[in-house]
């Protein structure tokens, strides 16, 4: 059972990242901290008795469905619903070089000037742009796989998906992203 | 051989991807340590709303525990509290026994008071075994 602190210091370790990915699935900022806020207050009140270990992926999965609610209820409510289906991908992206954009994200990010860290920022606000762009289920997958520092098991546990899907929406969310960004002038 | 080749070719494709996928989260998180204090006070205002209902929670699951000890009889009170909650379901089964003991009594009695009556009566008892007398009995009385 976890203790109230180790509740505490958890919450605090994912809420940030997870107002994030609510803001990048609902595009709203104050409608994510309503579904991190409703999230939180769902783990506490029925999951507070399991042992830490069991948190990580019972808070993911319910930021999940609160984030699905909030999009059923914009649907009640006649709004404008994002589309939520699968994305293909045009899937040529076998020759591009990650390696040639991943130096950029590492390499001057070390040690900063003052016009480096405007340059940093305007880097880090890109890159937020791209994800943000990608489709929901790859980024998804994505953000719960190398953000969340999930295996692929509990990945797909948490999307719903096989083991083999949360794969191939993780590569293609790569390739996406290595693209996109390599568009954009990041890269070494 | 082929096969080989292919294997090295896509475990190096997997490695650079999650380099590249690492790399990025990385720039997320550093890009996530920068909310605005707004942001970041609204979410601890709902971290801590969320940590109060957990405490109410967990306070109502110890009390319900507690209050279905008490009513087993298992939790930790006084033993003359104990000993008070088992005195009425005492004094009803000794309140049965005096009871069927009184009955018992009673009958017995009434036994011993016919058995006195027929005794202590000039008719012998046998007179009542002879079916003519029992006939005589059940007659009503002639004028």
């Amino acid at each position: 059972m976890a203790t109230e602190k180790e509740l505490s210091d958890f919450l605090k370790s994912v809420e940030k990242r997870a107002w994030k990915r609510a803001v990048y699935a609902v595009r709203d900022e104050d409608a994510a901290l309503d579904i991190v806020q409703d999230t939180m207050i769902r783990l506490a009140e029925k999951y507070a008795d399991r042992p830490p270990a069991e948190l990580p992926l019972l808070f993911q999965r319910i930021l999940s469905n609160a984030t699905m609610d909030w999009f059923r209820r914009q649907k009640v409510k006649n709004q404008v619903v994002r589309n939520f289906s699968e994305y293909e991908g045009s899937g040529d992206d076998s020759e591009f070089d990650i390696l040639e954009t991943l130096e950029a994200l590492g390499g001057p990010l070390q040690s900063e000037s003052a016009a480096e860290s405007v340059s940093r920022a305007q880097i880090l606000q890109t890159i937020e742009a791209e994800v943000a762009l990608l489709p929901a289920r790859q980024r998804e997958a994505f953000l719960l796989r190398y953000w969340e520092e999930l295996d692929v098991a509990e990945t797909a546990a948490s999307m719903g998906c096989s083991e083999g899907s949360v794969k191939t929406h993780c590569s293609r969310a790569v390739h996406a992203l290595a693209k996109a960004l390599k568009a954009k002038g990041i890269t070494s | 051989m082929k096969l080989d080749d292919r294997t090295y070719r896509d475990a190096a494709r997997a490695a650079s991807e999650a380099r590249f996928a690492r790399a990025v989260a990385a720039c997320l998180s550093e890009s996530a340590d920068r909310l605005a204090p707004d942001v970041a006070e609204r979410l601890r205002f709902g971290r801590e709303k969320a940590l109060e209902l957990a405490r109410h929670s967990r306070g109502e699951a110890v009390g319900v525990t507690a209050s279905g000890a008490a009513i087993a009889g298992l939790g930790k009170s006084p033993w003359w509290l104990r000993f008070a909650s088992v005195l009425p379901l005492v004094a009803l089964v000794a309140g049965l026994v005096m009871i069927q003991n009184w009955q018992t009594r009673t009958q017995i009695s009434v036994a011993a008071e016919i058995d006195e009556a027929l005794l202590g009566d000039d008719l012998p008892i046998n007179a009542y075994r002879d079916p003519g007398f029992a006939e005589f009995l059940k007659a009503p009385p002639s004028e």
